[in-house]
């Protein structure tokens, strides 16, 4: 597989220099020195809600990836992030593709049109290529999971009125969408809960989780004990809606309603992937108080269901705070998260309830343009309710440590 | 004797001056960033461009400068400082153009034929904004945070031209006939400045 990826990767690269389209081309290595938590993390289908564990105790590659525009016509360029891991196995895929359309206009309006795959722009957190964050290395858990289960496969519209076309101080973007795929978003939220990590999930990639007792129910027996949270199992379409309001560019505010609209009772039997009845909302808001220190909160609070019945029937809710300050070449961030996921449904055989809440404090020094140095320490409580019936006490605490070297191009 | 006093006194009467050029609002308050031209119908403006180009930059995502003012037929460079790309486009009936800009891709000059105001714009950030007036006159520049500007020019009666960002009307200029002498000029707009609204960005708004 991963010799498949790097071959269509080594293509992409040729053609785009061969046919010599005009390209932006942009790149990051990032190195890691962890010292993890002694649960095992979800990825080797344990309960932890980090990315690593002490079986990840020393240095690993962290994020490698490739950001790329391709100008195609005045008016079309090709756009794609290319994402490069080592955990759980050394994988290479796109979590990022498609084609914008975005005319030159002489209206004061513009707007332009993605096809393809690619995230919806509810978040605050992850500015930076390839939907990385500048601020903490570990998401917060509401980052976390659109990196790891949403992903739209569609067609997007914007139309934006600019503030300084009308001289006014309020920047306006009205934001919709149409999609396939993305039914099983909701899964992990169920049977692991919310985590906190910066392990986009790419395309072609299944999360896996711990192996949840209920999942050996006849009721759940179809259930696979991973996720494909990109695949389309109902045939349906989702759709999601935003709006975008900016203050100067000094307050910075977004809210979205996503529905994937999933039908509960459509499951993909050799996939072991149901459709889930998934919409959630999402308000993020970004101030900056002064230009070096920024304030960005976040909250989200949605609904999935699974089964004919709606068998597994959850409510989930986050919110974080995040407060960033730059002096000179070094950036600090500290964040707050709290996580919740409520059980609706009456299967006492499946518990999906879970709650938490961490701290992630993060120290950055940009060395130079290209390399940047850093360490991050997090701490974060969380109890599930499924965890008991595989003999893991069901009130965790963890604790993670990163040393980080950034390496950009 | 008498020769060296009609040299003298021809030396005086052709010699430039430094001309001191104030702008005020209509509430008799300085003006900064107002483009000030003067034109004359009598005598032959050298029209003559100057060797140095002209630059209208892109740095952290803003045009620098904000405002560029060049004579006719100048060249103008756009160079990309960022580590980003940019799409400058005009739509301005004096000069309509795009540019896509690369990081350390560097694209031909533009030259400017006609005269007017030039606005330009950022495709891929809608926060940008930028003018190059275009000036029919070798004699301009630009006031500074005390409305003022000082030309070097030959002293004798000529046309003052004003343009600022602030006009309802971003393509009309106010003009007067002055007399360039010893004297400092001052001149009042006719018409109110609109405030314009400005906005800081970081490297972390594109998204």
């Amino acid at each position: 597989m991963i010799i498949k990826n790097s071959l269509g990767v080594v293509a992409l690269v040729g053609l785009l220099s061969a046919t010599n389209v005009n390209a932006q081309i942009k790149g990051l290595l990032h190195v890691s020195a962890v010292k993890g938590d002694s649960q095992s993390s979800w990825q080797e289908g344990g309960v932890g809600l980090y990315r690593y564990d002490s079986e990840n105790d020393g240095v690993l590659l962290s994020q490698g990836l490739i950001d790329f525009r391709a100008d195609l016509s005045t008016d079309w360029s090709a756009h794609g992030v290319i994402n490069a891991y080592q955990d759980p196995e050394p994988t290479l895929g796109f979590s990022q593709a498609y084609l914008q359309y975005k005319p030159l206009t002489k209206s004061k309006y513009k707007w332009h049109v993605r096809v393809g795959g690619f995230y919806p722009l509810l978040s605050l957190e992850n500015p930076d290529m390839g939907w990385i964050s500048p601020y903490n290395y570990t998401n917060s858990a509401i980052n976390s999971w659109i990196g790891e289960e949403v992903r739209t496969v569609g067609v997007e519209a914007t139309i934006k009125r600019p503030g300084r076309s009308f001289n006014s101080a309020h920047s306006f973007a009205f934001v919709g969408a149409t999609f396939k795929g993305n039914d099983p978003a909701g899964t992990l939220l169920a049977w692991r809960g919310f985590a906190m990590h910066d392990r986009q999930t790419t395309f072609n990639e299944g999360v896996a989780f711990a192996p949840v007792a209920s999942l050996n129910t006849p009721q759940l027996q179809h259930q696979a004990n991973q996720v494909l949270p990109f695949e389309e199992v109902d045939g349906r379409y989702g759709y999601y809606t935003g709006i975008h309001w900016d203050y100067l560019k000094k307050s910075q505010f977004r809210f979205y309603y996503y529905d994937n609209n999933g039908d509960p009772a459509a499951i993909n039997y050799s996939t072991g992937q149901y459709a889930w009845d998934t919409r959630f909302s999402s308000a993020a808001w970004l101030y900056k108080f002064t230009a070096k220190t920024r304030l960005i909160t976040q909250a989200m609070s949605g609904s999935t269901a699974m089964g004919k019945n709606r068998g597994v029937d959850n409510r989930f809710y986050s919110h974080f705070f995040l407060l960033s300050h730059k002096i000179a070449e070094h950036r600090l961030s500290i964040r707050y998260d709290y996580f919740k996921v409520t059980d609706k449904d009456d299967w006492a055989f499946d518990p999906n309830a879970s709650h938490g809440e961490g701290i992630t404090a993060t120290w950055r020094y940009q060395l130079t343009p290209q390399w940047q140095l850093g360490i991050e320490g997090s701490a974060l409580r969380s109890q599930a309710d499924n965890r008991q019936a595989i003999g893991i006490a069901s009130r965790i605490s963890q604790q993670q440590v990163l040393l980080n070297a950034q390496w950009r191009f | 004797m008498k020769l060296v006093l009609v040299i003298a006194l021809i030396f005086m009467v052709f010699k430039s001056h430094a001309a001191t050029i104030t702008i005020y609002d209509q509430n008799q308050q300085p003006l900064p960033n107002a483009v000030v031209w003067l034109t004359s119908s009598v005598t032959m403006l050298d029209n003559e461009l100057p060797n140095a180009p002209f630059m209208m930059k892109q740095q952290e995502r803003q045009f620098t400068p904000h405002v560029l003012v060049v004579p006719k037929n100048a060249q103008v460079e756009f160079p990309n400082a960022d580590s980003i790309m940019h799409h400058v486009y005009s739509f301005s009936k004096s000069k309509s153009f795009e540019l896509k800009l690369y990081r350390e891709q560097p694209q031909a000059p533009i030259t400017f034929e006609q005269t007017g105001v030039v606005e330009l714009g950022c495709n891929i950030h809608d926060w940008m904004l930028g003018y190059i007036v275009v000036v029919d006159s070798p004699f301009y520049a630009i006031t500074d945070e005390q409305g003022r500007l000082s030309l070097n020019i030959p002293q004798g009666e000529y046309t003052l031209n004003v343009w600022h960002e602030g006009f309802s009307d971003i393509s009309s200029t106010e003009s007067q006939a002055v007399n360039v002498s010893n004297k400092n000029l001052r001149y009042q707009l006719k018409q109110k400045v609109i405030p314009r609204v400005a906005i800081g960005v970081d490297e972390f708004d594109d998204y």
